[in-house]
């Protein structure tokens, strides 16, 4: 027996001693999952549908948003000239603006037309009969070219009525804003949902992890007799709610994508009626990220929570 | 620096709700190098006395020192630290039943953050030292009560600590495995480590001739305990 004659002791370290562990701590949590998996599923189970809940309301939002877009592409424009722009010079204005970068394509209408169409769509017409001259201006219709947002819109619309010869350019996509106010108000529900489902894992992650640190009472007892640092004694629990996290994270996208598959052929049906060839996008790269991450930290946080409470609480005998 | 490790100064101490003191004003000295058994009646006081050591309660009034500290000073966040310069052996052996006899013994090791190389030579070093190198793969709970033990002593002896404190470590043994395991607390004094051990083996501790610490009620006295075989013998004086 060699006592006390190695003092030097060659501990690695700190960084090394910090790895060592850690890792060691991976993969015992792990196992631990492996060989003990129904309690740990059934709680990621439940973490998934928390998750998966707020992230298909962003993922309905997005969709919708780029159905509004596309949708935007339809938007007509109509430029109202002014009185002291003849014809011709209408024409060549139209003809014009039709090789413009966003402009599909744009259609004239004299005043003569104008006032043709207000008779036949109005319902009006006999008012233009009590009038000595035609009021109505020639207006040049614009149609933009498809899959143009909101602010390029706004550009074009912008840029049009500050031509000389444009009275007014109206763009017609009321209906579109509200349709924008809606997802916007939606978008704070998911939110709201996200944060309080959050809560919710907090909660289910915590309790778990109390009954595993109830179940493993004597071991911790036995660690804090041999002098283990609280944070040594943690650890595994704080890891064992980064598994349960990452594990509901990953149920989250696979009840996603089960709920895209299963909604695919009805929307593109939908869409067909419409004429449209619009599919449902499925989530994004960081998406998917923001959901695993989001499980992996909240599992720890809910771990943390719970086992900073309790662990204290464990004094040896 | 003197050479005392443990010293005790009038030392009282309860427990929240006790009838009274458990100890009363208790003085003694350990000294470095030291072994000595600590006796007495269930509810003299061994244990409360350990405990006080390794600083598993606070005494109440009075003072315990262990190698210049001033217990009364140690901050609850430093506690962790100072048990790991002490070596604790129990009566129910404390193993974790989950891990082989090799992780049980290298748990204090991975605590402190040693390398896994160093781990493995000091855990078959200290397995050695207690004759259960073949075991170490084996689960604890396949091990007779006195291997389970001596598995416990590997365990605290492992990362080579200055004191050695056992509460009743041969409560649950047979007397050969008993006194297996008190020729290793004495091996272990032999090369320097200092031994306390709080027991009933009062045959034992003859045997060794090792000093004794007696208390009664709380107290320590200049009595001397009688053992188990001779109670009713002495009842009849």
């Amino acid at each position: 027996m060699a006592r006390a004659t190695d003092q030097a002791e060659a501990k690695p370290g700190f960084l090394t001693r910090l790895t060592q562990d850690h890792a060691r701590v991976f993969f015992f949590s792990l196992g631990k999952l492996v060989n003990a998996p129904g309690n740990a599923l059934f709680t990621a189970a439940v973490i998934g549908i928390a998750l998966a809940l707020p992230a298909s309301l962003q993922l309905a939002v997005n969709n919708f948003q780029r159905l509004s877009y596309s949708w935007q592409g339809s938007v007509q424009m109509s430029l109202f000239l002014k009185g002291t722009v003849d014809e011709a010079r209408g024409r060549d204005l139209a003809t014009e603006l039709s090789k413009y970068g966003s402009v599909k394509s744009t259609q004239y209408l004299s005043r003569e037309q104008s006032a043709a169409e207000f008779r036949e769509f109005s319902g009006f017409g006999e008012a233009l009969d009590l009038l000595d001259a035609n009021p109505l201006p020639a207006v040049i219709v614009v149609t933009p070219l498809p899959g143009r947002n909101a602010a390029q819109m706004a550009e074009l619309s912008g840029m049009l009525s500050a031509l000389p010869e444009v009275e007014l350019a109206q763009l017609d996509q009321h209906w579109l804003e509200r349709l924008d106010a809606i997802l916007r108000i939606l978008q704070r529900v998911g939110l709201l949902v996200g944060a309080l489902l959050s809560v919710a894992v907090l909660v289910i992650v915590g309790n778990t992890l109390r009954l595993d640190v109830e179940a493993r009472r004597e071991e911790i007892e036995v660690m804090k007799l041999i002098g283990a640092p609280d944070s040594f004694v943690r650890r595994p629990f704080l890891y064992g709610g980064c598994w349960l996290g990452l594990l509901g994270g990953w149920f989250a996208l696979l009840l996603l994508t089960l709920g895209l598959f299963v909604i695919d052929r009805p929307a593109q049906e939908l869409a067909a009626l419409y004429g449209s060839s619009f599919r449902i996008s499925g989530p994004t790269t960081s998406t998917v990220l923001g959901i695993v991450a989001g499980g992996v930290v909240l599992g720890w946080l809910g771990a943390w929570w719970t086992v900073a409470k309790h662990l204290s609480a464990i004094q040896p005998r | 620096m003197n050479n005392t490790l443990i010293q005790f100064s009038q030392v009282s101490h309860r427990y929240p709700g006790g009838a009274g003191d458990v100890l009363s004003d208790v003085n003694f000295e350990l000294e470095a190098g030291e072994m000595a058994f600590l006796t007495g009646a269930s509810g003299a006081g061994k244990s409360t006395l350990l405990r006080l050591i390794a600083l598993l309660a606070r005494a109440h009034r009075g003072q315990v020192v262990v190698a210049g500290t001033n217990l009364a000073h140690v901050k609850s966040a430093k506690v962790a630290a100072y048990r790991r310069q002490v070596g604790m052996i129990f009566q129910n052996f404390n193993l974790l039943y989950d891990r082989s006899v090799f992780d049980n013994v290298a748990l204090p090791l991975v605590i402190r953050g040693h390398a896994h190389l160093d781990i493995a030579r000091k855990v078959r070093a200290a397995l050695d030292t207690v004759g259960l190198l073949h075991r170490e793969r084996s689960m604890p709970l396949t091990l007779s009560g006195g291997e389970q033990q001596r598995v416990g002593i590997a365990r605290a002896v492992v990362t080579k600590p200055m004191l050695l404190l056992a509460d009743e470590p041969t409560g649950n043994l047979d007397p050969e495995m008993a006194w297996d395991v008190m020729k290793l607390f004495e091996r272990f004094n032999d090369v320097g480590v200092s031994v306390l051990v709080a027991t009933h083996a009062i045959d034992l501790v003859e045997r060794l001739g090792k000093r004794v610490i007696h208390l009664e009620a709380g107290r320590v006295t200049d009595k001397r305990p009688v053992a188990a075989s001779r109670v009713s013998l002495a009842e009849a004086h």
